[in-house]
């Protein structure tokens, strides 16, 4: 690819020097991922828009604490937009369970090009421990991953008590933690 | 939840995004006082990260890349001084707003600055609602962000002999937890205004309260147990 000249990391180290014009390259080769990530959660785009600004201030403030024994930068950039995503809807009411799309098998895969190289071996391992899990399981664990549904959301959705929606996540949870582990 | 001490399922919950707005503030709290629970999550974290493969990139708009700059370039200078910021930032919207808007900027300029001087957009007061559970309100903490008044009530938080309740702002962009002083467990207390704090931080931090020797923690970061926290919600739209 023209202009690929750096790779994230390179580029992450830049930034955590203050190097604007690293910035930018990450900026444009990862706005749309993370954007992606944030509109799946918010659903409006307003709100989408002042979150994605501050995820990139805080992506420029924290690069230095990026560390890339642990992770991939994709990985790191989409952990802060998440979670700045998620402290931004739970200060409203609870989503609204309408507003839940179902989520269909996640066979499409959009990997970013600058961030392909080992992450696909991941993505594939963790999607074999979730095929291990029971169908309706693994859909409650994508729903709460992908569109921050909480438990109260998935219990509405799924006509289930919330004490159970709980403890089926928790088991879920432990046994993709073994699965990833073994 | 605070009885919850089983970490890995906290970590692990917290990493899924499925808790509610409550547990979600409590748990940001907790593990930044707590380096056990933090690595737990990261490691949640990124156990989980490869799912964002399957999330389709969306392109933002244009105009948002501009902002940001603008806004990096503001954390260079001296982010203490925050209202001077707040107003460059203004004056740099109804900029960009007037530019895009061609013949109309005149008339746009005036409308926003006729709203800038009634006063600045969006909400300006704020609650957060210190509980335990959903039942037992502990602390109300409220703020006004025009004079960074910050104000707490005690509704049923009850006096511990010996001991007092501390409050802290918790924001990962101000590393440590920041003291805002000590808590009466009746009545009202006082707090210090927050005018050391960028707006968009007393927003988005989350307040917590822990229980301190008496005359408040001795090491100026939280020694006690973390009881009570929460975020911030707008009281008007």
């Amino acid at each position: 690819m023209p202009g690929d000249a750096i790779s994230l990391h390179d580029a992450i180290a830049r930034v955590a020097a203050k190097d604007r014009s690293a910035f930018e390259i990450l900026y444009r080769a990862t706005s749309a991922k993370l954007y992606g990530v944030i509109l799946r959660i918010l659903r409006n785009k307003a709100v989408a828009d002042d979150v994605l600004q501050d995820v990139y201030v805080s992506i420029w403030e924290r690069a230095g604490s990026f560390d890339p024994t642990r992770g991939s930068p994709l990985g790191w950039m989409a952990t802060i937009a998440r979670n700045r995503a998620l402290d931004e809807i739970r200060k409203k009411k609870t989503v609204a369970t309408e507003d839940i799309e179902s989520i269909a098998e996640p066979a499409a895969e959009f990997e970013h090009p600058l961030d392909k190289t080992e992450r696909r071996e991941d993505l594939a391992k963790l999607m074999r421990c979730l095929s291990g899990l029971e169908p309706g399981r693994r859909e409650i664990i994508l729903l709460a991953y992908c569109q921050g549904a909480t438990r109260e959301a998935l219990a509405t959705k799924f006509a289930t008590p919330a004490a159970t929606i709980k403890s089926w996540l928790r088991r879920s949870l432990m046994q993709l933690k073994v699965c990833l582990e073994s | 939840m605070s009885e919850d001490n089983d970490i890995e399922m906290i970590a692990a919950e917290y990493a899924l995004g499925c808790l509610d707005g409550e547990e979600r503030a409590a748990v940001a709290a907790r593990r930044l006082l707590d380096p056990a629970l933090n690595t737990s999550i990261e490691q949640w974290e990124r156990r989980l990260a490869p799912l964002n493969a399957t999330i389709a990139p969306v392109e933002p708009p244009a105009h948002l890349f501009a902002r940001v700059m603008a806004r990096i370039g503001e954390t260079a200078q001296d982010d203490r001084a925050s209202n001077v910021i707040l107003l460059q930032r203004r004056l740099r919207n109804w900029r960009m707003a007037a530019v895009g808007a061609g013949a109309l900027a005149a008339c746009l300029m005036i409308a926003l600055g006729l709203r800038e001087t009634a006063g600045p957009s969006g909400p300006r007061n704020f609650v957060a609602v210190m509980q335990k559970d959903a039942v037992s309100p502990a602390f109300i903490v409220s703020v006004d962000l025009d004079t960074r008044a910050l104000t707490i009530r005690a509704v049923a938080a009850g006096a511990q002999p010996g001991k007092s309740y501390q409050l802290w702002l918790v924001d990962q962009s101000l590393g440590a937890p920041k003291s805002l002083g000590l808590l009466r467990p009746e009545g009202v207390t006082s707090g210090p205004r927050l005018t050391a704090y960028e707006p968009a931080v007393i927003e988005n931090a989350t307040y917590a309260v822990s229980l301190e020797p008496e005359n408040g923690s001795p090491t100026g970061a939280p020694t006690g147990p973390v009881l009570f926290a929460g975020k911030l919600i707008p009281t008007d739209f």
